[in-house]
């Protein structure tokens, strides 16, 4: 009996270990190259007619549908080609055993809550620059036909290994119609945000809510601000985890303005037991808040639970003062949701000619027409945003902004490119435990330890 | 069956999955350990114990230990503590005349209990959530419906305070129905004439409770300190649903969580699997705590029913 027990005492020991075991993955054989077909100008790559590409898509804002479709139209020119579409919820945790394996999918879309951390996998990835040199089926060269700085922003350490794939405003998202029925305008200063909010307040509304899983997209509106208001510089330091990148003054004002708006409860409470989705339905279906920062996925993300009428619309985020560095229509604006090729995949070509199908302008617009989001592709979306307002005003403050189109969260060249998650302290500052000084503090301290880990890798980035 | 047979089937075959899928996995493990592996390539340099050091001198991985060895603490034996009365109320509470039988409904109560067994750890995180949400919540709304103005809005998962004793009790109500089952059984199993031959000489409930349940059940009550202590000190899937990032100020980050996002979200896969060896250790030695414990309390016992 007694052996028994412990017998199974070790049993149980050894299951908890399951998430140990998912480290221990075994061994496969990686296959050398793919069959190759004939290169000719509708074949760019050399696919082969019957080499089956297989595709695994976070299944996340915008589905995978997109993908699908894609490869119908791939398969109209490659009636034998075999496209399977995997959608995914957790991409590192899927595809890391396949990685080692060295049976890695032919193209992934690395993105969602947990992708691969693109630094371990730098070396591991096919490059793009053939797929930019290549004419879409439209007859146009790729790299003419895409927004330009989608090149820049999929490259590390000279590499281009991500084809990001949709074209993402971030700003701050509040309803037109609310805003028209009080009388209010959008605020452009900090100075502005404050005053709505103690005129808000005595109507009973909130001008911010916040949940736990997405507290981030604050400190994207407020890095925003900081950069606008000091140059480019301030994320410039922060991304090379320089020592004092988190006391530039234009960061220091930001968190203080936003500690002021918390601390005269703009903000409203709750937030660090809220699920993200229910604070952001506060925000688009209760109408309880005015604001809510966030990427131009919100429109799709919400449609389910946006009230009637409500109008959705982008604004940039304020500046501090009115002299600024970057004018105040100045957003951060980019490429987002990367497509990666494993450079071992099996069929590397099939990868590249299914992407190739994906950045002409049918696919494009099937895109931007279902999940009201625009893409790389340029001119696929018409003025009136498909009747979107969101749409529509995500493109226009594209225009608005022109030469003042930055990006460093949608590229992931930011401190989460080494890992770097703010999540837990900036929740705490959200809910008025924490001061910006106390906050800067540790996240500054979080940025040092990176920096002066010699296992990890550093680039040197610019913006 | 030949000698030979018998033993291949019965020694040699459950060896061999032992050795397959439970030693080597965990040599290997250790091995991964003491590397720099980052999880995704087959590349990987020895650096002796600097996973270890890392992972020791990190503020966040040691408020993530303690927070498990509370769950591993707290955890047990509240549920057993709560399951033993709830099944000893359902079996042996009824009157106190005639043979012994429990309450009346105490199946209905049993399967009241046992229901939360049912459902996934994930779909109860979930429900949860939503009970607890700030504004939305059940929680809040009764509160302050009945007059408590005070939790209105209180994020009971996001305040530093709250968090961990309402994840807790999630878990508590998860997990609780299944041990509730298995003491009924475990009760159910001990002599009738026992309890009657108690009462003859005069022991009352509480009498019968000490001296001739709890006795009994010890090898029960054992096994589950150990099942239940594994369970409690891992906890990934409800903590992940109630607060996937480790709560307000890690205040529920649990080992597992934390060596889940060291791996696939920091790609430092050698100082997870260092984190896993600790944990694995923990494990043991909790295991063999309990052992030493109900050995020193039903030692004597044991050896006279073997005897």
């Amino acid at each position: 009996m007694k052996r028994l027990t412990k017998y199974r005492a070790g049993m149980g020991a050894a299951s908890a270990l399951a998430l140990t075991l998912v480290l221990t993955s075994c061994a496969g054989s990686s296959s050398p190259e793919g069959p190759a077909g004939e290169v000719t100008a509708d074949n760019p790559f050399g696919l082969a007619e019957d080499a089956p590409i297989e595709v695994v898509v976070f299944d996340g804002g915008y589905g995978t549908d997109y993908v699908s479709f894609a490869a119908d139209v791939l398969n109209e020119s490659f009636p034998g080609v075999d496209v399977t579409v995997s959608p995914s919820g957790a991409i590192a945790q899927e595809l890391q055993p396949r990685f080692v394996a060295g049976d890695p999918p032919d193209l992934f879309s690395n993105d969602g809550a947990g992708p691969i951390p693109t630094d371990t996998i730098i070396d591991q990835l096919a490059t793009f620059d053939d797929v930019w040199d290549a004419e879409n089926l439209d007859g146009v060269k790729i790299s003419d036909a895409v927004f330009p700085n989608v090149r820049d922003d999929g490259t590390y350490d000279d590499k281009f290994i991500a084809a990001n794939y949709v074209m993402t405003v971030i700003g701050l998202w509040y309803s037109n119609s609310l805003l028209e029925q009080h009388g209010w305008d959008v605020p452009q200063t900090w100075d502005e945000l404050l005053e709505l909010g103690a005129k808000a307040k005595e109507e009973g509304l909130y001008l911010f809510t916040f949940g736990k899983e997405a507290a981030t997209y604050y400190e994207w509106m407020l890095l925003d601000s900081a950069i606008k208001e000091g140059g480019l510089e301030v994320i410039t330091d922060i991304a090379n985890l320089e020592p004092d990148a988190w006391s530039h003054p234009a960061v220091v004002e930001v968190y203080k303005a936003m500690e002021e708006a918390i601390a005269a409860g703009y903000m409203m409470p709750g937030g660090a037991g809220t699920q993200f989705t229910q604070a952001q339905a506060q925000w688009s279906q209760d109408q309880k808040a005015l604001f809510y920062p966030s990427g131009s996925w919100i429109e799709n993300e919400m449609k389910d639970a946006t009230a009637p009428g409500f109008e959705m619309t982008v604004a940039p985020f304020p500046t501090l003062t009115t002299d600024s560095a970057l004018p105040y229509t100045a957003i951060q604006a980019g490429a987002g949701v990367p497509f990666e090729i494993p450079a071992d995949a099996e069929n590397v070509a099939g990868a590249k000619e299914l992407l190739r199908t994906m950045l002409s302008k049918e696919v494009a617009s099937h895109f931007s027409e279902t999940t009201l989001a625009p893409t790389i592709v340029k001119d696929t979306v018409p003025a009136d945003g498909f009747g979107s307002t969101a749409l529509a005003s995500t493109m226009g403050s594209m225009e608005s902004a022109g030469d003042d189109i930055f990006n460093w969260l949608l590229s992931n060249k930011s401190p989460a490119y080494y890992g770097i998650d703010h999540g837990v302290p900036f929740i705490s500052f959200l809910s008025g435990d924490m001061t910006a000084e106390e906050y800067l503090a540790e996240v500054q301290a979080m940025s040092d330890k990176v920096a002066a880990d010699e296992s990890v890798k550093k680039l040197d980035f610019t913006f | 069956m030949g000698r030979a047979t018998f033993i291949v089937t019965f020694l040699f075959l459950p060896m061999t999955i032992f050795v397959v899928f439970i030693v080597n996995p965990f040599l290997q493990a250790f091995y991964y350990s003491l590397t720099d592996w980052r999880g995704f390539s087959r590349d990987m340099n020895f650096v002796g114990l600097a996973n270890f050091n890392t992972m020791l001198a990190d503020p966040v991985f040691l408020t993530a230990l303690r927070n498990s060895l509370l769950l591993c603490l707290v955890l047990p034996t509240a549920i057993l503590t709560a399951a033993f009365l709830i099944a000893f109320t359902v079996t042996a509470g009824g009157p106190f005349v005639g043979a012994i039988r429990g309450l009346k409904g105490g199946g209905f109560h049993r399967v009241i209990a046992f229901f939360p067994y049912t459902i996934p750890s994930i779909v109860i995180g979930l429900i949860w959530a939503q009970v607890y949400d700030p504004t939305r919540g059940l929680l809040n709304g009764v509160l302050t419906g009945i007059g408590m103005t005070q939790f209105e809005s209180f994020p009971w998962l996001g305040d530093t305070e709250t968090a961990m004793g309402v994840s807790m009790f999630v878990i508590f109500w998860g997990l609780v129905g299944f041990y509730v089952v298995l003491f009924v059984a475990s009760i159910k199993g001990i002599p009738g004439e026992t309890y009657e031959a108690a009462r003859i000489d005069g022991a009352g409930r509480a009498r019968m409770v000490v001296s001739i349940t709890l006795p009994q059940m010890l090898s029960s009550i054992q096994t589950s300190y150990v099942y239940l202590g594994l369970t409690a000190i891992d906890a990934f899937g409800f903590m992940m649903v109630l607060n996937p990032q480790g709560g307000p100020n890690y205040s529920t980050l649990t080992i597992t969580q934390y060596l889940y996002m060291t791996a696939f979200g920091k790609g430092q896969f050698g100082v997870a699997t260092a984190m896993g060896v600790l944990l694995a250790v923990i494990i043991l030695i909790y295991s063999g705590l309990i052992f030493g414990i109900f050995r020193a309390l039903g030692g004597r016992n044991e050896r006279n029913a073997v005897a």
